[in-house]
């Protein structure tokens, strides 16, 4: 379907794309994935007709693809749709300008929104969608015209996780029709849906291949340790990474340790091999008398594969704490509470955006409250800063009940949203300058800090570029350096990490967690699940209400029933006879697998097993199960779950 | 001591502030263009088009008398080219007609007993017409008239006695012409207002547009901080924008000015603010910068013809006179004619600038706390 050979494109003398070679075959998902500036953006442009490639053959459908363009769907980052019209408008607007007949027009219109669940909204505005329906309506309106390819440029950034699965859903049924799509994304998990997927990294594919061959080419395997005392372990088994490195250079001899993360309760460790990766972590743990809770041996992810591939090209941005002018107040008041609010209330008009919240964040904890669009994530954010009125409830901040928007208090705090919040028009050391006068960094310091923040982001030597000029998520980086430089208490990340790419979004955490061993509470939400794991505690909201609170593990444990992965030959026709059986939300495809939620395994995997073993197809043939077998939840599991459940109850 | 001082500004939170604010406007070269050629070119275009070499106007002419004096006063109207003889036409009706449809803009009417009258010695009433729509012109056109037909009067006869033709003016559409070479203080004051309002509301705007007005307030900062630093350095460059027009009014126009300029220097900058007032206010209601520019449309222009800038106060309807005097720049612009144009001083008009004073201070206070209650 799509072919690509030795494609080249400069931008004047800026390469782009150096040099890519793909093939994908008809009804697959292929996925793109790389950090900002890999070069995505432009293979899809090419792919699409609308830029021309500087150099190499590209054919989509056996043509070039300016002339396949009537049978190419393309969707960029931004909602490409009319907002002041509404979604039956803005279908009718795509199908006429592909030249779609009235006939199919009405029949396609139909069954798109049916399949999209949008059927009902026909007259609704595009502007009053929330953006997982946006998505859903640019999709549609893609499809309108029956394109034999859809090429989608991160369709679902910004997007909450439930439409993003029901949305990764819609794709996999319309692999199974044949339709052949080619997807980016910044979200690994989602990635792993993949059939197959591409690593780029600097105009080039790095890796391609399934899941399962792209884990086989890393040759590592991760243990999941959960500990009492997390940072001590983690310092010991760094340490013990160092000293291997520097030993290795002596003898050219692998170590069996190769990488380490923290998680808001657990390390996942990087090891070439199971068992003894995890003897070698015991054998440290127990030169240096801690104790572990458990080491469970799982397999490498995505992300894994990711930053192990890019860190070999010398992509790793450097971690480097912020150079501390205040002192420690971690061992001072660990049990103090940082932020807390009782019964917080927010209404517009009779809307209620934030309904009874109570919450409570330690010194030293990052607390991540997590929720689809529109659950009143932000606008808590915005009470908690003062930025909004609260309509009832009260909230305290670093102790203090009254006078929340005091300079004095103001000054303890620190601040990012999701938009990037620079001067574009300035340069990235006036902006950083700004915010530390702003803020009131003594100016003897001032240095120190700029500095850290330029070094943490890669920019020394740049500082006088024009902020505006850099790329999305060097923007977001800067952001934080500067609403950080302050060393602030208590800090609130409003979606610090969206649109920032995977590598990016490790130095991010692991900058999160050196302030919060330090004695800041950090409030954040995230749209990225497994990015939530770095949550000491979390909450999730639906629909103003706080439905569910606790630790990553506690909150996964606290899932009634199963998980299972069903593998069959027949992946889509599998899920489609389960969601006749259970509830639509608890099955859901990744690439040739499936996962499905059950509240009762004991009594309901047989009867699964028995109906699909039962199953015929009409020449006789049976569905063949390969594999049945219950995985442990992920977070995204939860997440639907308690989503799904709570709007279950509601109604 | 003093070094403290310093010390304590450059470390203060107004002074990061202001030097954001200077540094983008530094970056801004649509923000520096917007502050120096509008302002000139609009005093420039404004003053032309509005000056009194005024050329080539359409004379209608109905000689009754066709007599060889009557053609030479009308020969004397066009000799100099500000009036071109464009039809003789044949009655009075017609060339009424004519000025109302716009196709000339100045008619002359000769009695038929023009000679007979001279010849006796008497007074002879010659009539003109002239289209008021455009005052100004109207006015210039007048005077060129007035002083033509005197000066033919003085030619007729060698010992000046009591005039013999007497030109009757009437104004058709607009009686209360004022003829005072009023334009350039009111294009100064036109000018102060767009680009006063139009630079501040943009400088306020950007911050929502950009979305960093909500990282500002949740810096410690204060909101009185931000609009201070966003003001100040505006108005420095507003105060250059004034004596670039005064320049311009001084080289370009030779306007007199007979008033004492620190007096005035000072009222403009009153005035100032009452612009960047109306500019925060403007940027407050408004949720983008296209929207600024759109609602400042619906503020300036009223402004602009209510203020006797332009057409005079006297012309418009008794209501909207009143009404005016709710309009600061009309007050602006009668102490810019009178420190400019008749070198009069705060004594005589301390009404005006005591009304400007007020407009000052209650839309500043009213725009800050507007400002102020947009951010909850």
């Amino acid at each position: 379907m799509i072919q690509v050979n030795n494609l080249h494109k400069r931008y004047g003398k800026f390469p782009a794309v150096r040099g890519i070679d793909l093939t994908v075959q008809q009804g697959e998902i292929f996925g793109l994935i790389g950090p900002d500036g890999a070069g995505k953006t432009t293979t899809f442009q090419i792919l699409a007709g609308v830029l021309e490639a500087s150099e190499g053959q590209v054919e989509v459908l056996g043509r070039s693809p300016r002339h396949a363009r009537l049978n190419i769907g393309y969707l960029t980052q931004q909602f490409s749709l009319y907002l002041d019209l509404s979604i039956n408008e803005n279908i009718r607007y795509s199908a006429g300008l592909r030249e779609v007949s009235r006939q199919h027009l009405a029949e396609r219109r139909d069954r798109y929104l049916k399949l999209m669940n949008l059927d009902r909204f026909g007259d609704r505005l595009a502007g009053q969608l929330s953006g997982g329906m946006k998505q859903k309506l640019a999709l549609c309106c893609a499809l309108v015209a029956e394109p034999d390819v859809l090429l989608l440029d991160e369709p679902t950034t910004g997007v909450d996780p439930v439409s993003r699965r029901e949305f990764w859903d819609i794709l996999a049924k319309l692999a199974s029709q044949g339709v052949t799509i080619v997807v980016a994304t910044p979200y690994l998990d989602e990635a792993e849906r993949c059939n197959r997927i591409a690593l780029m990294y600097d105009g080039k594919i790095q890796q391609t291949g399934t899941l399962k061959q792209l884990r086989a080419n890393l040759g590592l395997h991760r243990l999941e340790v959960r500990a009492q005392r997390l940072a001590e372990v983690e310092t010991a088994l760094l340490q013990a990474i160092q000293r291997k490195k520097e030993h290795d250079q002596e003898h050219q001899k692998t170590s069996s340790l190769v990488d380490i993360q923290t998680f808001g309760d657990r390390l996942d460790v990087l090891v070439h091999e199971h068992n003894a990766g995890t003897a070698a972590v015991q054998q440290i743990l127990q030169n240096q008398r801690l104790t572990v809770e458990a080491i469970e041996p799982v397999e490498a992810t995505l992300e894994n594969v990711f930053v192990t591939c890019l860190r070999q090209q010398g992509a790793d941005p450097p971690f480097i704490s912020l150079p501390r002018s205040k002192p420690q107040y971690s061992t001072r008041r660990a049990a103090d509470t940082a932020i807390q609010t009782q019964h917080l209330f927010k209404t517009f008009g009779h809307f209620r955006a934030v309904d009874d919240v109570t919450l409570q964040v330690h010194y030293g904890e990052i607390y991540g409250l997590l929720g689809a669009n529109g659950a009143g994530k932000t606008t808590t954010i915005k009470m908690l800063c003062g930025l909004l009125e609260a309509s009832g409830g009260q909230i305290s901040l670093a102790g203090q009940t009254q006078d929340l928007r005091s300079p004095d208090l103001r000054r303890r705090m620190g601040y990012m949203s999701q938009k990037f919040t620079l001067y574009d028009d300035l340069s990235v050391l006036q902006n950083l300058e700004f915010y530390c006068g702003v803020y009131g960094v003594p100016r003897s310091e001032r240095r120190r800090k700029i500095d850290w923040v330029l070094e943490i982001c890669g920019l020394v030597g740049q500082e006088d570029t024009i902020t505006g000029r850099l790329p999305g998520g060097w923007k977001q980086r800067i952001a934080f350096g500067a609403s950080v430089m302050h060393e602030p208490e208590i800090l609130f990340l409003d979606e610090p990490t969206s649109g920032v790419d995977p590598l990016a979004r490790r130095q991010f955490w692991r900058l999160i967690e050196d302030f919060a061993r330090r004695g800041t509470a950090v409030l954040v939400t995230t749209h990225y699940l497994e990015e939530a794991e770095h949550c000491h505690q979390m909450g999730f909201m639906v629909a103003g209400t706080v439905v569910a609170e606790g630790s990553p593990s506690q909150i996964k444990a606290a899932q009634p029933g199963k998980l299972m992965e069903i593998v069959t030959n027949q992946t889509q026709l599998t899920a489609d006879l389960l969601k006749t059986q259970l509830d639509p939300w608890r099955v859901s495809i990744f690439g040739d697998r499936l996962h499905v939620v059950l509240d009762q395994p004991d009594r309901q995997v047989p009867e699964i097993q028995a109906y699909l073993q039962h199953y015929r197809f009409e020449d006789g043939s049976p569905l063949i199960l390969q594999s049945l077998r219950s995985v442990p939840f992920s977070l995204e599991d939860a997440f639907i779950g308690i989503v799904q459940r709570a709007q279950e109850k509601s109604l | 001591m003093f070094h403290k001082l310093i010390d304590r500004l450059l470390n203060s939170r107004i002074w990061a502030l202001a030097v954001k604010e200077i540094n983008q406007i530094l970056r801004n070269k649509q923000l520096i263009f917007l502050l120096v050629f509008p302002p000139t070119i609009q005093l420039l275009v404004f003053g032309f088009a509005l000056s009194p070499d005024v050329q080539f106007l359409k004379l209608g002419v109905v000689d009754y008398a066709q007599t060889q004096t009557s053609r030479e006063l009308v020969s004397a109207m066009t000799e100099n080219q500000i009036f071109v003889a464009q039809d003789h036409l044949f009655d009075e009706e017609e060339l009424a007609k004519q000025v109302q449809l716009g196709q000339v803009t100045a008619g002359v009417v000769i009695p038929p007993d023009f000679d007979r009258q001279l010849q006796q010695g008497e007074t002879s009433e010659i009539q003109v017409l002239i289209d008021g729509t455009d005052a100004n012109t109207a006015g210039i056109a007048n005077g060129y008239m007035t002083q033509i037909v005197q000066q033919f009067s003085h030619q007729l006869q060698a010992n000046p006695r009591p005039m013999l033709i007497d030109p009757e003016v009437v104004f058709l559409y607009n009686a209360g012409l004022n003829t005072t070479w009023f334009f350039v203080p009111g294009v100064l004051g036109l000018v102060l207002t767009l680009t006063s309002s139009l630079v501040s509301s943009s400088a306020v705007v950007r911050e929502k547009d950009a979305g960093t007005l909500e990282q500002l307030l949740m810096t410690p900062a204060e909101d009185w901080e931000i609009l201070l630093a966003k003001i100040v350095p505006l108005f420095i460059l507003m105060l250059g924008d004034v004596f670039l027009a005064l320049t311009v009014a001084k080289l370009v126009f030779h306007i007199p000015f007979r008033g004492n300029m620190l007096v005035f220097t000072a009222v403009s900058a009153i005035y100032l603010f009452v612009g960047i007032s109306v500019g925060i206010l403007l940027a407050t209601i408004s949720k983008n910068q296209r929207q600024v520019v759109l609602t400042s449309f619906f503020i300036n222009l009223p402004l602009i013809q209510t203020s006797g800038a332009i057409a005079p106060i006297e012309s418009m309807p008794t209501f909207f006179r009143y009404l005016s005097l709710l309009n600061p720049l009309r007050h602006y612009v009668t102490i810019a004619r009178g420190f400019l144009l008749k070198g009069v001083g705060i004594m005589e008009l301390w009404q005006p600038i005591l009304a400007l004073i007020v407009f000052a201070i209650v839309l500043l206070t009213f725009s800050v706390k507007k400002f102020r209650s947009q951010l909850s």
